[in-house]
């Protein structure tokens, strides 16, 4: 919580003979996050990259080709559901005997796939050509073959006439119009002039004998039986991915898991004899592996914990408690915490989700978006979509909650007054209760800036104690304390000059103005010894405690939108037409219907995007950049969950 | 019709006259930042896509990019609000 989970660096060594179960075991426990060794050229010891353990190149080529297989069949392993795991040992068996045999059909099926595509492109293309001349009453064999006449075929613009001795025939039923001229050799160049000037463009005369329709309508019929074939060979592929999917995402996965462990030498230092990693594991487990490596050993193996020498190198692995989990998504698209630094990860997944609610506040569109959420689980199978999914169901329960305290329902006022401050706004002139307390609700996100933006520098001034050392660590926490002073100094001294609702009322007290005042001047002194260009940004202090009255401002305009959507749709439109049924009138209902629904959909849309965007961009840009830095490397540990078969 | 020139002004005209004010400096407010935002969302807009299509990873940072000049039409919306309530 609050921190990254604490990582071990272990060493390991052991004779060359022992590294296929090392590997072995190393991937069946999945914790070990790999140093991939990086030979020095000046080292003087003699170590080198180590080589892929043998049979690496066949178990390679075998997942190339179960992954060609799933290509063609179009299978994605991400998005297959398990229905039962299949046994290792008998997916090997399987892999021997009947992957190939699937192979080479497979690869008959698509070679076939593609010849007949190219079939069938070839008599489309040839159809294509024929049409023009389809319009046309002339056979094939009249285009060519003359010695004293020239045969001019092609589109034009318009039809021309000739006035030298010719056959011409003119067709306006093809796009572009077709002209066929015929004249004596001696007439050409004037004809073809006469021609050009008429925007003529020459195609060539198909090849073949016979009437030009006839033909095109056999290319057709080519064409239509290739594609015939090729629907009987797509529905002969669909037949093995739903006989063999199970099959091929458990060779997919079993491969896989068989070419990393063949290929994490590559990843390791070795001697002539003994061969060495470096890596983390975190700290809970690091033990458990150090016993089972001995044990599975027989004692053969050196094992030494290193210390940490720079946190920079350390990979970060979240550890947060579970309601909290699906928030690393939002982290890690912002940026993964250091491991040295506070992750922020829990205050996040509380306070994102009220941000949410104070923002979209109805219990209507809450009900549909945590309906929504729910129902998308279903359909995406990816881990990052689920966690945004489970986010986005926490911050929609909040919604609803929001919209009892709020009074909302689809912009419409629930039966009580609203609990906390109204944004029922004035539209069509219907008022429930009292009026929108938009000032209210302004200087309650004021206060949520103000003490969000506290959370955020003194979070700041722990973070700056990890990030440096020594007299620039004092530094950066007195910055960090400066700004804070620098913000507080001018919160005291409005307070002191004017009295606002909801704050504290200074103004009889001089004292306060003194406060106040040495509070800011410290503060920008303590910003200024950091660094004094810093000061430049002296105006964010107020632009950031502004930046949360969007909480109010976004909320409001869905508000707006939504009491604007119900007034058109039933007090424009449906209302005045029940006083007296006509059939206009029914009709004019059926549009406010679709009005009303159109409009919620939308504004749905939005109160996601805005409810969700600007939440989290208050953290991004105004809570984030007071503390956190970011930029740790992914604990990527060297295993893998078996998802489709077991051992 | 009334003579402007000589009509006097009662208290009811200020008022109303007060009002039309307010809601015309609040369209302005959100009307004016919206263009602005709009401006400057624009040319980042079309640079975080540019660098989405590049790589898929940046795609949190640009939108984060994107959404940064927004703050000044709710700055306006503030100022509209308060004008109006």
């Amino acid at each position: 919580m609050l921190r990254p989970e604490r990582m071990r660096r272990l060493l390991i060594a052991a004779p060359k003979g022992e590294i296929d179960t090392i590997i072995g075991e190393l991937y069946r426990h999945n914790v070990y996050h790999i140093e991939d060794f990086v030979p020095e050229s000046e080292s003087a010891e003699a170590l080198s990259i180590g080589h892929p353990l043998p049979g690496a190149s066949d178990v390679a080529s075998a997942l190339n080709d179960v992954r060609a297989i799933e290509n063609a069949c179009g299978i994605n392993p991400d998005s297959v559901e398990v229905k039962a795991k299949l046994p290792a040992s008998k997916v090997r068996e399987l892999i021997r005997t009947d992957l190939p045999a699937i192979l080479e059909e497979v690869k008959g099926l698509v070679a076939a796939r593609s010849r007949l595509e190219a079939r069938q492109k070839e008599h489309e293309q040839r159809a294509k050509e024929l049409e023009p001349f389809a319009a046309v009453p002339l056979d094939l064999d009249l285009y060519h073959g003359y010695t004293r006449f020239t045969v001019f075929t092609g589109h034009i613009a318009h039809d021309v006439s000739v006035d030298v001795p010719h056959e011409k025939y003119f067709s306006d039923r093809v796009d572009g119009n077709m002209i066929v001229v015929v004249v004596q050799n001696e007439y050409r160049e004037q004809v073809e002039r006469d021609l050009l000037d008429a925007g003529f463009q020459a195609i060539p005369v198909p090849e073949g004998t016979g009437s030009p329709a006839d033909n095109q309508k056999a290319h057709l019929a080519e064409a239509q039986s290739a594609s015939k074939e090729i629907a009987g060979v797509n529905e002969k592929i669909a037949r093995i991915r739903e006989k063999h999917t199970d099959f091929l995402v458990a060779c997919d996965e079993l491969l896989t898991a068989e070419v990393e462990r063949a290929q994490a030498p590559l990843r390791f230092a070795t001697t002539e004899e003994t061969f060495i990693t470096e890596g983390w594991v975190p700290d809970d487990r690091a033990d458990r592996i150090r016993q089972a490596l001995e044990t599975v050993t027989n004692g053969r193996i050196y094992i030494e914990e290193l210390e940490v020498d720079d946190a920079a190198r350390v990979p970060v692995e979240y550890e947060n408690p579970s309601f909290a989990s699906p928030t690393q998504v939002l982290m890690d698209i912002y940026a993964r915490p250091r491991y040295s630094e506070l992750d922020p990860t829990l205050m996040v997944a509380i306070v994102f989700p009220i941000f949410f609610g104070l923002i979209l506040g109805d219990v209507g569109y809450g009900a549909v978006l945590l309906a929504l959420s729910l129902g998308l689980r279903r359909f995406l199978k990816g881990d990052e979509g689920r966690m945004l999914l489970k986010v986005l169901s926490f911050a929609s329960i909040s919604s609803i909650v929001f919209g009892i305290l709020y009074s909302e329902f689809f912009g419409f006022a629930l039966p009580w007054n609203a609990v906390l401050f109204s944004r029922h706004l004035n539209i069509g002139g219907e008022v429930h209760g009292h009026g929108p307390q938009v000032a209210e609700l302004m200087i309650i996100s004021i206060w949520i800036g103000v003490l969000h933006i506290t959370l955020g520098r003194i979070l700041g001034m722990i973070n700056a104690r990890k990030f440096h050392h020594g007299k620039h660590a004092t530094k950066a926490v007195i910055a960090n304390a400066g700004w804070l002073g620098t913000m507080w100094g001018i919160l005291i001294l409005i307070w002191s000059f004017y009295a606002i609702p909801m704050m504290p009322d200074l103004t009889g007290f001089p004292v306060a103005i003194a406060v106040g005042a040495v509070l800011l001047v410290a503060g920008v002194i303590g910003i200024a010894q950091e660094n004094p260009l810093e000061i430049v940004e002296l105006p964010t202090i107020i632009s950031h405690v502004l930046s949360y009255a969007r909480l109010v401002a976004v909320g409001l305009s869905s508000v707006a939108i939504a009491m604007v959507i119900n007034f058109i749709a039933i007090g424009m439109m449906i209302e005045p037409q029940l006083e007296a049924i006509t059939p206009i009138g029914v009709i004019a209902i059926i549009v406010g219907i679709l009005v009303f629904l159109v409009g919620h959909v939308l504004n749905t849309a939005l109160g996601l995007l805005g409810g969700g965007l600007h939440s989290i961009r208050l953290h991004y840009v105004e809570f984030f950049t007071k503390f956190y830095k970011g930029g740790g490397k992914k604990y990527n540990p060297f295993g893998m969950k078996s998802k489709f078969t077991e051992e | 019709m009334v003579d402007f020139g000589t009509a006097e002004l009662t208290l009811e005209m200020v008022q109303a006259s007060q009002l039309g004010m307010r809601a015309l400096g609040a369209g302005l407010a959100v009307g004016l930042t919206g263009i602005g935002a709009g401006i400057a969302e624009m040319a980042i807009g079309s640079a975080a896509v540019g660098a989405t299509a590049e790589n898929r990873d940046v795609f949190g940072l640009v939108l984060l990019l994107t959404v940064i000049p927004e703050t000044i039409v709710i700055f306006g919306l503030v100022v509209a609000l308060l004008l109006l309530f």
